[in-house]
């Protein structure tokens, strides 16, 4: 499954490309400010590439309903795509992170002053596992999101998701009501979950109520994500 | 001696279905696609489904994969639900269209397939080289991607997916459509190959004429429900119609031998004869007459005719 996945992924030359670019842009602005967190936010988007629709694109060109006819398990399956987009994104983050390692002394004698050329790779490589570790949720959610909603839903979802909980925290000020923004807080924290993986990776604040929430959380998507789709109904014409 | 018959080896039902209904949609516009249905296959049986647009024959096939489950009613196929990963292992299945990553090349493709039923690693090769070549696929096409196959190919590639490792279940959607006239050859000949070897198969077809040359029953299903068994083969084949073929200046000459010989024969515009509720043995006597009568046979055959089958099913 993770093999299929990986070939699905880079045998098409659109991903490749766009993997290509967003990797090239990240690395420069990585090299440009020496800050290597910036691996986490630019890894976003290439994640968003890598794991829209993941199942649903398999469900509606059928593709699923022959892999399900073999002895594979529903669950199996799933796990196999949430591996296989760790694993394309651990590729691209390590691609990006030595890029940045290329073009930092480059870009150090070009811009000068400032941080660049100062990247070091042990704060690459926390940065890697930070973005990695960030991954890991965002990856569960489009997942979870793709096993019941068709096309790119997942995507959709995860927006409109994000904006339902930060509506909260925008609004109490106009509406004079504080309380919604601890409420919009308190669901942030615990449905899209954010921790200070830096920090974390230095060793600072590793058993946290952040922490705590965050693997709840992956394991609550994940849970959920095979729950449905070991019970959802693959048609594929009404005949 | 007497022979024994190998009934209960025989008949012993492989897949049974038993009451099954399904419905789609909620909330008001639900649709009936299945409505009680029941039947058994017997082992090395081939079923072939019959049924006019949104009968309900795919909602079926689906439900015997496990992909649909029935609101009520109960499958199982040699006796396990249909999910359980050991009847998968048995299991070969093509869809209607192949719809599979196009970036992947068919022998990846016939390869993925080989390794997901669980086939030894080390024998990829040699099983994908050998399915290809079964239906006729080239090395050269196997090495292209699945996004340049034509239909026809695609069709071709399935029907070599399907039938990879020798399944013991074949569930087969519209096998031979979109094919040519060699693409549809291919395709029965491997239905066929199945068969003979003792493979329990459901057919689902628009292809009448394909139907009869391969199936050993065929059952119409209509608005959900199953309205007509046909058995084609074996001692409990219906009659079929007789059909013969002789020069047609011959023609009266040749009813007037088969009405010597007790056969009421009925000319037909194309010029051919037809021996209505004609058992095998009165074809051959048939043949006989014509024969001594010095009438030139130039075919002879027995038909189910499942195209007037299948306007009387849906008439009714």
């Amino acid at each position: 499954m993770i093999r299929r996945y990986l070939r699905q992924k880079f045998g098409s030359i659109g991903i490749v490309i766009a993997l290509g670019v967003l990797s090239l842009l990240t690395a420069g602005e990585i090299a440009a400010i020496g800050r290597a967190a910036v691996l986490e936010s630019g890894g976003f988007f290439a994640l968003l590439v890598l794991a829209a629709a993941s199942v649903s694109k398999d469900a509606s060109s059928g593709a699923l309903q022959m892999i399900l006819a073999r002895p594979i398990r529903r669950v199996d399956y799933l796990f196999g795509r949430y591996c296989g987009i760790l694993l394309a994104y651990a590729a691209y983050v390590a691609a990006t992170g030595a890029l940045a390692l290329l073009f930092s002394p480059l870009l150090g004698k070009l811009l000068g002053g400032g941080n660049a050329g100062k990247l070091s790779p042990a704060d690459l490589v926390r940065g890697a596992a930070g973005s990695l570790l960030s991954a890991a949720l965002l990856a569960a959610v489009l997942l979870f999101f793709s096993t019941f909603l068709r096309g790119y839903g997942d995507v959709l979802a995860y927006f409109l998701l994000s904006l339902m909980l930060s509506a909260p925290d925008v609004l109490s000020r106009p509406l004079g009501m504080p309380w919604l923004s601890k409420l919009g807080i308190a669901a942030r924290e615990n449905i899209l979950p954010r921790v200070p993986w830096e920090e974390v990776l230095r060793g600072q604040n590793v058993v946290s109520p952040a922490t705590g929430e965050f693997v709840l959380a992956v394991t609550a998507y994940l849970t959920f994500a095979a729950w449905i789709f070991s019970r959802r109904e693959f048609s594929y014409g009404h005949d | 001696m007497p022979q024994q018959k190998p009934f209960g080896i025989l008949r012993y039902p492989m897949i049974t279905v038993s009451n099954v209904s399904k419905t789609y949609g909620r909330f008001g516009g639900r649709t009936r696609a299945l409505e009680a249905v029941s039947l058994e296959v017997p082992r090395g049986e081939t079923l072939g489904l019959i049924g006019p647009n949104g009968a309900g024959k795919t909602t079926l096939l689906s439900c015997l994969l496990g992909f649909l489950r029935p609101d009520a009613g109960r499958i199982t196929v040699d006796g396990r639900v249909v999910d359980d990963l050991s009847i998968r292992a048995r299991t070969g299945y093509m869809p209607e269209r192949l719809g599979f990553d196009r970036d992947l090349s068919g022998g990846a493709f016939l390869a993925h397939h080989w390794r997901l039923s669980g086939g030894d690693p080390s024998r990829t090769r040699g099983e994908v080289d050998r399915a290809a070549d079964r239906v006729g696929l080239e090395p050269d096409v196997l090495s292209r991607r699945l996004r340049t196959y034509s239909r026809g190919m695609l069709q071709r590639l399935g029907v070599a997916q399907a039938t990879l490792g020798n399944p013991d279940f074949l569930f087969l959607d519209e096998p031979a459509s979109g094919t040519d006239p060699l693409g549809v050859a291919v395709v029965r000949d491997r239905i066929l190959e199945a068969k003979s070897r003792g493979a329990t198969i459901v057919l689902n077809s628009h292809q009448l004429a394909e139907v009869e040359r391969v199936c050993d029953r065929v059952v119409f299903i209509d608005r959900g429900r199953l309205t007509q068994t046909e058995t084609l083969r074996g001692e409990e084949a219906a009659p079929r119609r007789g059909i013969l073929r002789v020069p047609p200046a011959r023609v009266p000459e040749a009813a007037a031998a088969l009405a010597e010989a007790g056969l009421l024969a009925s000319p037909q515009p194309d010029g051919t004869l037809h021996l209505d509720a004609a058992r095998e043995e009165d074809i051959s006597r048939a043949v006989q007459a014509l024969v001594h009568a010095g009438v030139p046979v130039l075919e002879a055959r027995a038909s189910a005719d499942l195209e007037e089958l299948f306007r009387k099913a849906d008439a009714s």
